[in-house]
Parts: structure tokens; C-alpha cells; sequence
């Protein structure tokens, strides 16, 4: 393998950075947890914000899952592993009794933008061109 | 364009409050005539819908741009639809340094 092809992720990490996936809301609680069993540490269900995306759009709003690929910018057989994964993490916390936390993956919330230069996130109004409200720069990039 | 900003205490060298909806003062600067003035937070100890209450008191009086370290997802709904632009600052800051900012 050519050595200069290598990136520095592939050099440190040794694995493929994961591609951003969209999503339109972050859900606006923490969690779950059983009733009538205490909780242990350390037997948590962790639930990727991506996870929860992918179940929202195809089990709550009902998109096929081609649609809800391409509304979070990932190919049709991604979405499916990950929508198969929340559904498997969602069966072991429901038949083990397990509390479910949503936290961590590689997430980006459409439509907040960011100006390095000013270190703020925004939002944009509707039909205006896109610039930091700060420092009027044009280079801004999107979400956060 | 009037601006509103989140601010823990009703003087400028107040902090952004971290959370929009509970909040106890709102500092409201208007950028043509340069005069910013403060007005409490009525709905901040309400148990629901601070944010959404907060958020159509201050559309009232016409504000185009609010700044709070973070906004709820309701309150997103309410400003998007009004067609009102949301900004965070990602380090602290004080409403000052952030009305010297924007002019």
C-alpha cells in the first residue's frame, strides 16, 4: 500500500471517521428507565443520536427507509444498519430491564450554522443570503 | 433591529443566560437608535412552556435576532416559524461584549 494514500486518521486511528448524519432534532429528554427495579451502573443502553433519528423517521413519521436515508445524508444500506441496531438495542433494554441513555454519534442538526471567527452557532432567516450576523463574512459553514 | 438578549441580572455587564426560556431578564437592543433596555422574564418559574410563552412575549415587541447560550426545541419551532433568526455563543460572554459585537 502507498504510504502518501494513507490519511491521518487511517495512520492514528486505524479505522474509517464515520460520514455526519443529519438530523432534525435532537429528542429533548435523556432517556428511560424500568419501572420497579433498580437501576445498576454499568447496564446502561446507550442510543445514538442517529439511532434515534433513524427510528424517528421510519417508525413515527412513517418514511420509507430510502427517504429517511437520504434525509439524513447516508447511503440506503447505512440506514438500515443503523435503524437495525437501535431496534436490537431497544429489544435488550426492554427484555433485560436496562436503563436507555441517548447520547454520542457522529451527528450534525440541519440548518444551524457555524462562524469560526466569531465562535458562534445560528440560524438563518428565511430567503437571505447566507452570512454571520456578527461579522457579515460570508464563510461560514453548516451545523455544528 | 431590535435584538434581544438573555441576561441572569438587569445591567449590561450581566452574563448570557445559558438557558433561553428561564431566564430572568431579557436585554433588548435596538441597533438603529443604539438603546438597549431591560424587561423581567415574567413566565421563568412557570413549570411548562416558559420557553414558548418567553419566546411570543418578545415577538410582540418585534425583535428579529435572540441570543441565549441554548434554546429549546419548542422554542425553535416558534422562532423558525416567525421567521426569527436564533444565535449561540459558543464561549461566555457578557451582554456587553455581545452588543459590541454585532455593531
Amino acid at each position: 500500500m502507498n504510504i502518501c494514500s494513507l490519511s491521518l486518521y487511517q495512520i492514528y486511528d486505524l479505522t474509517r471517521t464515520k460520514k455526519d448524519r443529519f438530523i432534525q432534532k435532537a429528542p429533548h429528554y435523556y432517556g428511560f428507565k424500568p419501572q420497579g427495579v433498580q437501576t445498576k451502573t454499568g447496564k446502561e443502553v446507550c442510543i445514538l443520536f442517529e439511532e434515534y433519528e433513524a427510528l424517528n423517521l421510519c417508525d413515527f413519521e412513517l418514511l420509507t427507509q430510502a427517504e429517511a436515508a437520504e434525509l439524513m445524508n447516508v447511503s440506503r444500506p447505512t440506514f438500515t444498519r443503523i435503524y437495525e441496531s437501535v431496534r436490537r438495542k431497544i429489544a435488550k433494554a426492554f427484555v433485560e430491564g436496562s436503563p436507555i441513555h441517548f447520547e454520542g454519534g457522529n451527528v450534525k442538526i440541519i440548518n444551524w450554522y457555524i462562524c469560526s471567527q466569531c465562535k458562534i452557532t445560528f440560524t438563518l432567516p428565511e430567503s437571505s443570503v447566507k452570512f454571520c450576523p456578527f461579522c457579515k463574512a460570508t464563510s461560514i459553514t453548516e451545523n455544528s | 433591529m431590535i435584538i434581544a438578549i438573555a441576561a441572569n441580572e438587569n445591567h449590561l455587564k450581566a452574563m448570557v443566560d445559558p438557558h433561553f426560556g428561564r431566564c430572568s431578564w431579557y436585554c433588548l437592543y435596538d441597533t438603529d437608535t443604539k438603546i438597549s433596555s431591560f424587561i423581567e422574564n415574567p413566565v421563568g418559574h412557570h413549570k411548562e412552556k416558559a420557553g414558548c410563552e418567553a419566546a411570543e412575549l418578545l415577538i410582540n415587541k418585534d425583535i428579529n435576532m435572540a441570543i441565549a447560550g441554548r434554546f429549546g426545541s419548542k422554542v425553535v419551532d416558534v422562532f423558525r416559524k416567525n421567521n426569527i433568526q436564533m444565535i449561540v455563543p459558543e464561549v461566555q460572554s457578557t451582554v456587553y461584549e455581545i452588543i459590541n459585537q454585532i455593531k
